[in-house]
């Protein structure tokens, strides 16, 4: 399977690099406006040739998958170029800035017969799958509620907050927190399901270019509730998500390996707390290490991108279904639709 | 002459502006747009441009009037991608702005970063090897892109028939900037010295200034590329001393010798790091060896082809990074005294 890459900047670097150990899978051609860093990714990463123009790409290199990885507002017009070329679309999150861009990508997939995929690693990490397997096993009970909570600091003067060079995402409804927006409604609709309605807070803390740095969302949804949110003010750096079920309770770091559940226990009630304390901290102490091993090798956190890529691939070849499918990317925007302020929403 | 100086108010930049106004040539400053230069205390015929590399429409305008352009600006913090954007792909963009313009005369800041210390023996000077690809992409994000900018520079000239002069300084000290990568390997205030008397490839920023205000000056530097440091530089442990002695800064020094550090970093590599993605450079044999592999270092072809001797000499290098009046020091200086760089007014190298 013939695979191209369109915008190879940051995290085209991830992608990359896990097709790389994909089996059958044939880096065939990666553009980005910039030769050299079209050029400089080509040959790092053994691709066979690049591009600065991505249709001259798709009539030249006829990739089967192509990755859009461009900047959020740069995607539709790449993502629909290349399903009208045949191929099928993996596209970078948020995948389009309008949701009516969205619904147009989605439909000309399903004209085509092509898949089309965002990318919504975390849901894909082995936190979220392992409180996927127990629900799933009944173990967890249904689920009632989800928290997905961001902290991180955006505000500092080389990332979204540049002074000198607006980044591409404050061109979205909500500035830059609205990149972080499909990660957080992706786990809330993998656990409570579609979105019915939202009630939202998005305010700013501190002076910086950004529109908002805080936001917080509660969610009502198919199948429970869900309370989202994104603070840059709040340190250490944690992608918190806690996930409350009939009979358990999970609770996990997703930008560290921590995932701890709390249940029923076959010890006397008012022991529970005690049995429960302990092995949350072994479990911890264990995902310490397991974390900073972590760090000297693989993906680190975009280990989910990684399965997400090779589930896919595996889908692909196989003729099963995408382990995210279009409706699933229309309810999830559907949700993050919801989630946008509202005197900016698209 | 009217030169345009790309991150004219960098650490190098606003000394490379007080070199130009000290020959006579006349500046066009170009910095972010968000940047402060009050404080610089650049005189008014200094017309400042404001734009960024990475992103800004109209770099066309930047060009017009002018007889050479040094690129000096890139982006070395943040990460590896970061680094590569601001760096490689703001060159691009300047320099096709620039082959629109009536300017063919370029001025290229390099790096040492681009020589390969692995396979040097001996003596490091301009005809030692470079990196090559894909090996380079397992150096460090800030080597990765100057060894492509100085690349895509090189393309770009030939393609449009620029004049350039590529100068590869090595590591640029002065004030603010005392501290240096090659000094070894920092545990809070403490000092593990690998390679004591190992001699480092340096520069003081106001001697390196100099060099590029004369580069883009002198037609003898026309299609040459230079290596810049002052002279055979300082031993790691005497430069430490006095950045310890000049900064206040107390802490333990530990002397290791180099043949023993790279001994142990490379059995280290072999047998636990080596399939590692995310290793710290100091246990990376190559990164090492960047850093500080015992090597000489000359500036033979910059003295032949420019006649070029350092306006200051270490001590007054040191008086004027340390000390409280940089302008003082240069004056109580017994070296230099008719160089241009020291003509500057008081006021003038205060401000650089």
């Amino acid at each position: 399977m013939k695979a191209a890459l369109i915008g190879a900047g940051a995290i085209a670097k991830q992608h990359l690099s896990c097709l790389k150990t994909l089996p059958g899978v044939e880096l065939a051609a990666v553009c980005d406006l910039s030769p050299a860093t079209a050029e400089a990714a080509a040959e790092r990463y053994g691709v066979r040739s690049w591009f600065t123009d991505h249709r001259v790409m798709l009539e030249t290199a006829r990739p089967d998958v192509v990755h859009v990885a461009t900047p959020p507002t740069a995607h539709f017009r790449p993502a629909l170029d290349s399903l009208d070329a045949g191929a099928h679309v993996i596209v970078e999150k948020p995948a389009t800035p309008a949701f009516e861009q969205l619904e147009t990508l989605v439909k000309r997939a399903k004209e085509s017969g092509r898949c089309f995929v965002e990318d919504y690693n975390y849901l894909f990490n082995p936190a979220p799958q392992e409180i996927l397997r127990r629900i799933e096993s009944g173990e967890f009970g249904a689920v009632t509620h989800v928290e997905a909570f961001i902290c991180l600091d955006i505000l500092g003067p080389d990332g979204f907050a540049d002074p000198n060079s607006p980044h591409p995402a404050l061109a979205l409804s909500g500035g830059a927190i609205a990149d972080f927006l499909p990660h957080l409604a992706s786990l809330a609709h993998l656990f409570v399901g579609a979105c019915r309605g939202a009630e939202t807070v998005w305010t700013k803390r501190k002076p910086s270019i950004l529109p908002y740095d805080e936001f917080r969302a509660l969610v009502n949804a198919e199948r429970g509730t869900a309370m989202l949110g994104f603070s840059a003010s709040s340190q250490p750096d944690a992608f918190w998500l806690r996930v409350y079920g009939e009979r358990m309770q999970a609770t996990a770091n997703l930008w560290e390996t921590r995932l701890t559940f709390d249940g029923p226990r076959n010890v006397p009630k008012p022991l529970r707390p005690f049995f429960s304390g302990l092995e949350e901290g072994k479990t911890i102490r264990r995902a310490a290490l397991a974390t900073l091993l972590r760090k000297f090798k693989g993906p680190g956190s975009y280990e989910g991108l990684w399965d997400l890529l090779a589930r896919t691939y595996r889908a692909l070849g196989d003729g099963s279904a995408p382990p995210v499918t279009a409706n699933e990317v229309l309810e999830v925007n559907r949700m993050v639709e919801a989630l946008k302020p509202k005197e900016q929403r698209a | 002459m009217r030169a345009l100086v790309t991150g004219a108010n960098g650490f190098l930049g606003r000394h490379v502006v007080a070199a130009l106004l000290a020959r006579g040539v006349e500046v066009r400053a170009l910095v972010r747009p968000a940047a402060r230069v009050d404080a610089l205390g650049w005189p008014s015929s200094v017309d400042v441009f404001r734009a960024d590399l990475r992103s800004s429409r109209d770099l066309g305008g930047a060009f017009a009037g002018v007889d050479v352009a040094l690129h000096l600006a890139a982006v070395v913090s943040g990460g590896e991608d970061a680094q590569f954007a601001g760096t490689v792909a703001g060159t691009e963009r300047l320099l096709e702005a620039m082959a629109a313009s009536a300017c063919r005369r370029l001025v290229l800041c390099s790096t040492f970063s681009v020589y390969d210390f692995s396979s040097t023996r001996g003596v490091l000077d301009e005809d030692s090897p470079l990196h090559k690809t894909p090996d380079v992409y397992a150096r460090d994000g800030y080597t990765i892109s100057k060894w492509w900018q100085e690349r895509v520079t090189r393309r770009f000239a030939q393609e449009h028939g620029f004049d350039l002069t590529v100068l590869r300084p090595g590591f640029i000290w002065g004030r603010d900037h005392g501290y240096l990568a090659a000094l070894g390997q920092q545990f809070g205030r403490h000092h593990l010295v690998i390679g004591p008397l190992t001699r480092m490839p340096m520069t003081h920023v106001e001697n390196c200034a100099d060099v590029f205000a004369l580069a883009a000056t002198d037609p003898r530097a026309r299609g040459q590329t230079l290596n810049v440091v002052d002279g055979p530089g300082e031993r790691i442990w005497t430069y430490l001393s006095d950045y310890m002695r000049g900064s206040g800064e107390r802490g333990l020094r530990v002397p290791v010798p180099y043949w023993l550090a790279i001994s142990a970093v490379r059995l280290a590599y072999a047998t636990v790091f080596r399939s590692a993605t995310k290793v710290p450079s100091v246990l990376i044999p190559r990164r090492l060896e960047s850093r500080l592999k015992p090597l000489r270092f000359e500036n033979r072809r910059l003295r032949e082809i420019l006649g070029w001797t350092p306006p200051l000499d270490y001590e007054q290098c040191l008086a004027r990074t340390y000390g409280p009046e940089p302008a003082a020091a240069v004056e109580s200086g017994d070296r230099g005294r008719d160089h241009p760089l020291l003509k500057l007014s008081n006021d003038q190298a205060l401000r650089a």
